[in-house]
């Protein structure tokens, strides 16, 4: 009289989706907010797992090695002399001087981050980073590139030319000479890179002097090995390799994932007390459908694998369901309701066009902190019903 | 296969306050092939001893044997297997599941049986032939009258072709004519 165990598992999950439906409203409620939680955990992973990978795209820009120098704690400039000494270092094949601050425009409300290079540090950029006009010229002074965002917050319109204050208050002029690809939004959405001289004359700093060096090792498998090099002859100096700096963009979107995914964790426990709770209160129809369920010859084993399937299923919709609008929310709307966490409530908000991956880690933390806890918190109410006497119905 | 009681007792609430003696010492023989009628008052144990031979519940004490399975201590799992292999149960008030169909309900035995549906159709198209219900075969068992519920009821405890068939008062709520086509589908 038995047949194919599969065949069973089948019957049973057929019978299951038929309840499902029986109940739709119940199990639609319930299905709906799962699958809310599990857009906003996903959502949450999807981003931070995107917003890294852009950022790991943008260090491949970054110089290899960074030197900065402190006094009390603080950076202070450093004298351009030192580039002749870095320069004469054994592995270091290239040294850059850079002028890196922070312009704060009072009429706009906005910060905006501004980058002095060398001219031949501009000329070695890609032209991939630029979506219209070209690198600030050599030999040309004023010339900037910034970003769609920066052109709207200083209100410049179809205009080219702008001034800033300078610390002394009086005016610096500006002429754009290109726009930043939307795709570097992340770093460049509030940056104005220009000249070496000419960032070194909107901040007034003296000659000679820049904010950091930026240093390239001729084979990268040393970086670390210069890196201590440097610091061992500058002590004052605080050197900064590419691995420290991504390391801080993980440590930073880490962190501030991982609060926001405490949070939504705390959502998430009650939403399974709730589905617990939901899933023990049996009505009066559903013991005595369970009762004739055993009568008739249902052991309970199969209650048992009915109500798997039943809790299966509604965990398996709302994690696909989840994960596809968090997967659309992070490519086709960035992520825009958590990214003003993860990225900070800056004043000038990068754009974003992020690419979400989807990686079998994330995908796993996803299942083990949203449907694991989803089954189990529907074990012991599922058992409560699977042991019914079947004489209930006599 | 036969059913066989010596000295069976059920007592509810054994030991407590409320203990009730339902059934004290019955014995019995039911050979196979048979037709045997139980009749007594309301609350002589008529439905208790049904639900013994139908191994819903062992009894307190004594001797059952269903079709050579000593079923007095087996526990729950097992008489729900020997409930599932050997016994057709017709209850008074049929326990079918009204949102389901009248096909489904039929086979519904079937299903943990790991039977496919088409072979599970196979098995219930001569049943419902039989009982007269293949126009009734998709409707939803809450929309049939009270002798068509009474049909799938039977066809219901017969689809598993079980040695056994009880029925707890089965005619209790049909009207004669009712009452004589069971009896001629039962017999």
């Amino acid at each position: 009289m038995t047949g194919n165990p599969l065949q069973r598992h089948l019957n049973l999950l057929d019978y299951a989706l038929a309840g499902l439906w029986r109940h739709r409203l119940k199990n639609g409620a319930v299905l709906a907010v799962f699958t809310f939680v599990i857009f906003l955990l996903a959502s949450f992973q999807l981003l931070t797992g995107a917003l890294e990978s852009s950022a790991e795209q943008l260090l491949v820009f970054a110089p290899h090695i960074t030197l900065q120098r402190l006094l009390a704690g603080r950076q202070v400039p450093v004298p351009e002399e030192r580039i002749n000494e870095l320069t004469a270092m054994f592995g270091v094949s290239t040294v850059r001087p850079r002028i890196w601050g922070y312009y704060f425009d009072h009429v706009n409300g906005a910060n905006y981050t501004v980058l002095g290079l060398t001219a031949e540090e501009i000329a070695a950029l890609p032209v991939t980073t630029l979506a219209a006009g070209a690198w600030p010229a050599a030999g040309e002074s004023g010339q900037v590139v910034v970003s769609q965002a920066v052109r709207q917050s200083l209100g410049l319109g179809e205009r080219r030319s702008f001034t800033l204050f300078r610390p002394d208050l009086s005016q610096a002029s500006f002429q754009i000479s290109g726009q930043f690809s939307s795709d570097t939004n992340i770093v460049t959405g509030d940056l104005l890179l220009m000249g070496l001289a000419d960032a070194r004359h909107l901040f007034a700093m003296p000659a000679a002097m820049v904010t950091d060096i930026a240093i390239e090792v001729a084979n990268p498998v040393e970086i670390e090995n210069v890196a201590e090099k440097i610091t061992a002859r500058f002590p004052d100096c605080r050197v900064l390799t590419r691995a420290q700096i991504r390391k801080t963009y993980q440590v930073v979107f880490g962190w501030r994932s991982g609060f926001g995914s405490v949070c939504l964790l705390a959502a998430l426990a009650s939403f399974v007390i709730l589905a617990s709770d939901k899933a023990s209160g049996l009505s009066q129809e559903e013991k005595r459908e369970i009762g004739i369920l055993k009568f008739i010859g249902f052991q309970t084993s199969d209650i048992l694998t009915l109500r798997f399937w039943e809790s299966g299923v509604v965990a398996g919709l709302a994690f696909g369901c989840g994960l596809t609008l968090a997967y659309l929310h992070v490519a086709f709307f960035d992520g825009s309701l958590f990214t003003p966490i993860l990225l900070g409530w800056s004043v000038l908000r990068p754009e974003l066009h992020l690419t979400p991956g989807l990686h079998l880690p994330d995908l796993l933390l996803i299942f083990s902190c949203s449907v694991l806890p989803y089954l189990a918190a529907t074990i012991i109410p599922a058992w409560r019903s699977a042991v019914i006497r079947a004489d209930t119905v006599i | 296969m036969t059913i066989e009681l010596q000295e069976v007792c059920k007592v509810y609430n054994h030991g407590l306050a409320n203990e009730v003696t339902a059934l004290r010492a019955v014995s019995l023989t039911i050979a196979a092939g048979s037709m045997v009628c139980l009749r007594g008052p309301s609350g002589s144990g008529k439905s208790t001893l049904l639900a013994i031979i139908g191994c819903v519940f062992p009894p307190t004490s004594g001797r059952a044997v269903i079709g050579g399975q000593q079923i007095s201590r087996l526990p729950d799992h097992f008489l729900g297997r020997c409930r599932r292999e050997m016994i057709g149960f017709i209850f008074q008030r049929f326990n079918v599941l009204p949102q389901l169909t009248v096909l489904e309900n039929i086979t519904l035995p079937l299903l943990p049986l790991g039977i496919a549906p088409k072979h599970r159709l196979q098995r219930a198209m001569p049943l419902l032939a039989k009982l007269g219900l293949e126009h009734r075969r998709d409707f939803p068992a809450g929309q049939i009258s009270g002798g068509e519920l009474q049909r799938v009821a039977i066809a219901r405890a017969l689809i598993n072709d079980p040695p056994f068939l009880l029925a707890d008062e089965p005619t209790a709520h049909l009207d004669t004519q009712r009452s004589l086509e069971f009896m001629q589908i039962a017999g």
